[in-house]
């Protein structure tokens, strides 16, 4: 089974502003995509994105180790959002170059960490994390059942033209 | 069914559509819904400019009365009662033999998941309420869906033939934005709804409008131009011969679409986990 994700132009260029904006003290900012998913007819999962939740100013953690660390405020909100919304969450972030991103040795520790966490309010749905570079993403997402994350082999940006990252 | 063979469809010609637009063609995934007049003519057209991978979805078998405008369909094939499908597949592959064709002789409802994986939906139905139906199914996954409709209206004893193409993006407005789906049209056609005897419909008002949805297509498939963006509604005045785009744009200007805007309206509308370990079963 491929996971691939969709997004369209318009919020890929909304989460590439509002993450791209600077941060009083964090070197980076990060986010969670609000999506849905489906399954296919091949049997592929298709995560679809819809909007983004922003992780407010103050929930950042002065730490100057890493590009953004979230404090505990940012993850309840985003717990939050995903039980009222029902809503299946990737964490988004943005590494400022062209060509394909990977996830940092920081990445990999936290979202493990923290991503299986959205199973306590959403269960059923799968929660991931995605990194979009300039023309390119990379992405996580951690299936219910499945104890190791699978990567999404396929991102789609919908918009005219359309274009694959 | 599935149909595929293997020789070369020469794309030199249309080369300035960008670099890779052959293999961006090739690799896309599009269901045209409704092979009559319409559908039949964006068939065609998509088959020529070197699609890879169509799904074809009408439940009728050609009759007589359909070969004044069904693009491919002869004499021989209402004599021998073949589906509207199987013409059109024949077309395609007359032209492409590499393409790879699904054909569904059955109500698009039946097959509706297939749906689910296309780059690009084109409608052409009839009625309304399917045209609502399928863009309710596009928007769940995200897929631009593109809406062809055609009428001829007698008024004051003179007739007037008409339609529009719409495009309905998941980020843009929808036919319910756009006043395509009204309820007065639904309730119209509910209270309709079983009265026997086709819709006049001609072959040249179909062209037109399918030349038209399949230009919007090549602008979302290939990168070819850059400057501004199609208008989502253009109306064919078949009388006078113009093609324009519509008046109601001027009210669209930054509308952001509220039908479709919930979370809910995304994905499966009846998730389960399991479901993947069911369909992985299947495949």
């Amino acid at each position: 089974m491929r996971v691939l994700f969709k997004i369209t132009e318009r919020l890929l260029g909304e989460v590439k502003t509002q993450l791209g904006r600077p941060h009083p003290f964090a070197s980076e900012r990060v986010g969670f995509l609000l999506c849905r998913v489906g399954l296919l007819d091949g049997g592929d999962l298709i995560i679809l994105s819809h909007s983004l939740h922003d992780v407010a100013d103050e929930d950042y953690i002065d730490d100057s180790t890493v590009g953004a660390m979230m404090g505990p405020d940012a993850i309840r909100k985003a717990l939050q959002v995903a039980y009222r919304q029902q809503a299946s969450m990737f964490h988004v972030h943005l590494h400022l170059h062209q060509g394909r991103p990977g996830f940092s040795r920081t990445d990999e520790r936290e979202t493990a960490r923290f991503v299986p966490d959205f199973w306590n309010v959403q269960p059923e749905l799968p929660h991931g994390a995605i990194v979009f570079s300039g023309d390119s993403a990379c992405g996580k997402c951690w299936i219910p059942g499945r104890k190791a994350p699978a990567e999404i082999s396929r991102f789609g940006v919908v918009g005219i033209p359309s274009r694959r990252l | 069914m599935k149909i595929s063979s293997r020789s070369e469809l020469k794309l030199d010609r249309q080369s300035f559509l960008g670099e890779d637009s052959a293999s961006l063609l090739d690799a896309c995934r599009v269901a045209i819904v409704g092979l009559g007049g319409g559908g039949s003519h964006v068939a065609q057209q998509l088959g020529h400019l070197g699609v890879g991978d169509f799904l074809l979805i009408d439940p009728d078998f050609v009759e007589e009365t359909n070969l004044n405008r069904l693009v491919g369909a002869t004499q021989e094939d209402v004599g021998k009662g073949v589906s509207k499908t199987s013409v059109t597949a024949r077309v395609i592959a007359g032209v492409n033999p590499r393409v790879r064709i699904w054909t569904e002789t059955a109500q698009w409802q039946v097959c509706a998941t297939a749906l689910r994986s296309c780059d690009v939906i084109f409608g052409c139905v009839d009625s309304i309420s399917e045209r609502e139906q399928l863009e309710t199914v596009a928007r769940r996954y995200l897929i631009p869906y593109i809406d062809l409709g055609m009428d001829v209206h007698k008024v004051n004893g003179e007739y007037i033939v008409g339609g529009q193409v719409a495009l309905s993006m998941p980020d843009g407005p929808c036919l319910r934005c756009m006043g395509i789906v009204t309820e007065r049209a639904l309730e119209l056609e509910a209270k309709r709804y079983g009265a026997a005897g086709g819709r006049p419909q001609v072959v040249w008002a179909n062209g037109v409008l399918a030349s038209l949805a399949v230009g919007y297509f090549v602008q979302i498939i290939t990168p070819w131009y850059k400057g501004q963006k199609p208008p989502i509604l253009i109306e064919f005045d078949g009388n006078t011969q113009t093609v324009a785009p519509s008046n109601k744009l001027q009210y669209l200007e930054g509308h952001r679409c509220r039908h479709f805007a919930d979370l809910a309206s995304l994905g499966d509308p009846f998730w389960k986990a399991q479901g993947i370990e069911r369909m992985e079963a299947k495949v």
